[in-house]
């Protein structure tokens, strides 16, 4: 079987679910337009071939050249050079990120152009560089890494004593908003290429986790700060509702693909400048080899924008029409089986979580299965979408009822989770709020919010993806302590592997 | 070990199927005598002009090595092969080679069965190179040109006396690739003296190449 067929039969059972649960919806709770279904089976039909093209692409561009990089810095022996290059990689690579533009331009919006969108990206990126470099310098230097995390997120708490509600949300946004498809892979890979050089293979297997958990808490602390510094409160305005265009079929997705396949062609073009720059100085890799890797950039591209367009024209309406419908039925029971259902199934589609999962697969060399990964994933962010869903239907809730039980929650467990867990629970916790939950889910909760009264749409909308990132963690730690048990119980028995 | 200076004989048998299929591979062969395995994964390649344009000729493998003694090993073949359907194309390859001495697993405890079977094909070798990480492709490259039909690649770390050191706190090893090739004893020659050429195996520290005569192989055609 080749590469192809069975990364699309592994797409197709991701993207699978979400579609039927619709096509589901649509028959019983809440019919939707005909129009609408059919943009939505085009959508899903781009997603599939999309995501199947941008996992190929990764396997051969971004995940070769990160793990290249990796190495080269790690060779080099000089800790000057680790943290410059830590700098400039985390902070080209992010300010370049399409997601961290739209969340600095509603940054812009709702504090009424007093913290800019330029700035917001600048002082972000500069933030994930910082953290980047911390990153890679805790794993030349064998620092654990959830003692790190406990002293990152000790500082996140003092800082969110200072930071207004509102912007809480947004910062923890924004930790999911900088490391997006592009993004994850590469720091991915990264951090295994500096790991995979050491003699420990314990210690190597560990280590290749929790770069992304790291960085992203760059983004976290970077506009928090920026909220005190320039002590903004107020949040005016909303959201802009987009108008559902119900009577063209494929007019959104002309629109869509001009616009994605510019900010693709922008984010990738850091990675691929750096990769012709450590080419010509340290890879110098054969000639097959770079070719492979340029085709592995273009299918990346190509996979990228059919995927984007794909949930952007076809499933976003989709989201907040089920949202707003179901939310106005009188039973409310529904919203929030739907939205548990909806968290479940659509993380499947996070094209982050399939390089994830696949990485986890080849570092422990299939101990840890994807299936088991992914089933986990899946409850915590089903749970994640449920809380998000009970929070806009109690307006008393404030997003830090969550965020601090589950943090201190998280960061406690680190303390007995096997050390692989930890860093693999932090990571997906910044992997699983992708593009997918973005947007699909996004728009989803936004439709709820907007159909319940009292409830304020940008508010409600926001905390959402920073309960998607934490609840992943506590889960996967969860089943770090299940391996944990399991493999003690099956040490005492006979049964032993014949070298 | 068992006292006993006679030994069965035992052969290494090596499975390398489509991914995924490593554990049940392993499970079926415990259902027919073999007391365990060890799964690696590996990767393989497919020769396809448009595929090759494309740049995606790799394909997720994984590789079963599991120890036995002759009797149980063509027993639990059979059954695998029926299962597995080895001899179909692209369903997997198993091949078995000798070895000497087992030790730690306690079930490969000798029963003194020593079996004549002339009708094996001692056709093929299994020749093994283990050389620095990203040369693997040049390899596979300078096998097909001699002839061979593609390999697997195992990614793998090494440890010779000269190469491990430290960077910063970390002690490192250079990263290594193994590449699995089985050839027609005809061809072997000439495949090792294109790889030894092409790689420049003898010069120190390029890597390192042997040769095994292959017992019994399942699933290559012609």
């Amino acid at each position: 079987m080749n590469v192809l067929v069975s990364k699309l039969k592994e797409v197709l059972f991701a993207v699978l679910p979400i579609t039927v649960l619709v096509l589901i919806l649509n028959f019983t709770l809440t019919p939707l337009d005909p129009t609408l279904i059919i943009r939505f089976i085009i959508g899903a039909i781009l997603i599939i071939i999309g995501l199947a093209i941008f996992l190929l692409g990764v396997d051969l561009g971004i995940t070769p050249i990160g793990r290249s990089m990796g190495k080269t810095i790690a060779k080099s022996n000089k800790i000057w050079i680790v943290v410059i290059a830590g700098l400039m990689l985390g902070f080209f690579i992010s300010i370049a990120e399409p997601d961290l533009h739209i969340l600095a331009g509603q940054v812009d919006l709702v504090t009424g152009g007093l913290i800019s969108k330029v700035a917001i990206v600048i002082v972000v990126s500069i933030g994930i560089g910082v953290l980047i470099s911390t990153g890679l310098v805790r794993i030349v230097y064998n620092f654990p890494l959830y003692k790190l995390l406990i002293i990152l997120y000790l500082i996140i708490f003092v800082l969110a004593l200072f930071t207004s509600p509102e912007f809480l949300a947004i910062s923890f946004d924004a930790s999911g908003a900088t490391t997006g498809a592009l993004t994850v892979p590469f720091i991915l890979a990264l951090a295994l290429g500096v790991s995979a050089l050491k003699k420990d293979s314990k210690a190597s297997e560990k280590d290749s986790f929790g770069l992304v958990a790291v960085a992203s808490t760059g983004a976290i602390m970077s506009v928090m700060i920026m909220n005190i510094i320039s002590e903004t409160d107020k949040m005016t305005g909303s959201l802009e509702h987009a108008v559902i265009d119900t009577t063209s079929i494929f007019g959104p997705f002309i629109h869509e693909i001009l616009v994605i396949a510019q900010e693709i062609i922008v984010a990738l073009l850091p990675i691929l400048i750096l990769f012709l720059i450590f080419q010509k100085v340290s890879f110098k890799m054969s000639r097959g080899a770079f070719r492979k890797v340029l085709m592995g950039l273009l299918f990346t591209f190509l996979g990228l924008v059919l995927f984007l367009v794909g949930v952007n024209a076809g499933f976003m309406d989709v989201g907040t029409t089920i949202g707003h419908n179901i939310a106005s039925l009188d039973n409310k029971a529904y919203v929030i089986i739907v939205a548990f259902v909806l968290g479940l199934v659509t993380i499947l589609a996070e094209p982050a979580v399939h390089v994830l999962t696949h990485q986890i697969e080849d570092v422990t060399s299939g101990y840890v299965k994807r299936k088991v990964v992914m089933s986990t994933l899946s409850i915590g962010v089903g749970l994640a979408v449920l809380l998000s869903i009970i929070r806009i239907l109690i307006p008393e809730l404030q997003l830090w009822h969550y965020l601090l039980p589950g943090y201190v929650i998280a960061l406690a467990m680190t303390f007995f989770v096997p050390k692989l867990f930890v860093g693999i629970a932090f990571d997906s916790g910044g992997v699983a709020s992708g593009p997918m939950t973005a947007t699909f889910i996004l728009a989803f909760v936004q439709g709820v919010a907007e159909s319940i009264e009292g409830a304020n749409v940008l508010i409600d909308g926001f905390g959402m993806i920073a309960l998607v990132a934490m609840t992943p963690i506590i889960a996967l730690q969860i089943l770090g302590l299940v391996f944990k048990l399991k493999s003690r119980k099956e040490k005492g028995g006979l049964e032993r592997n014949v070298e | 070990m068992s006292s006993n200076t006679e030994m069965a004989d035992y052969e290494l048998v090596c499975i390398i199927v489509n991914f995924g299929l490593g554990s049940k591979v392993m499970h079926t062969a415990k259902k027919h005598g073999i007391s365990g395995g060890t799964v690696l994964l590996g990767k393989g390649t497919l020769k396809n002009h448009l595929l090759k344009f494309l740049a995606i000729t790799d394909v997720r493998k994984e590789v079963v090595l599991m120890v036995s003694d002759k009797k149980k090993v063509s027993q639990a073949l059979e059954q695998l092969d029926k299962k597995f359907k080895f001899t179909k194309p692209n369903h997997g390859i198993a091949f078995t080679t000798s070895v000497s001495h087992v030790l730690g697993a306690r079930s490969c405890k000798s029963d003194h069965i020593k079996e004549g079977r002339g009708a094996e094909n001692k056709m093929y070798h299994s020749i093994t190179v283990i050389i620095e990480k990203g040369d693997a492709e040049y390899v596979i490259e300078a096998a097909t040109e001699a002839g061979s039909k593609g390999g697997t690649i195992i990614n793998a770390r090494g440890s010779g006396i000269h190469e491990t050191s430290k960077l910063f706190s970390m002690e490192i090893e250079p990263e290594k690739e193994v590449v699995m090739i089985l050839s027609e004893k005809e061809s072997t020659e000439a495949i090792v003296s294109s790889i030894r050429k092409k790689l420049k195996i003898d010069e120190p520290g390029n890597g390192i190449i042997f040769i095994q005569d292959v017992n019994n192989t399942y699933g290559l055609y012609e």
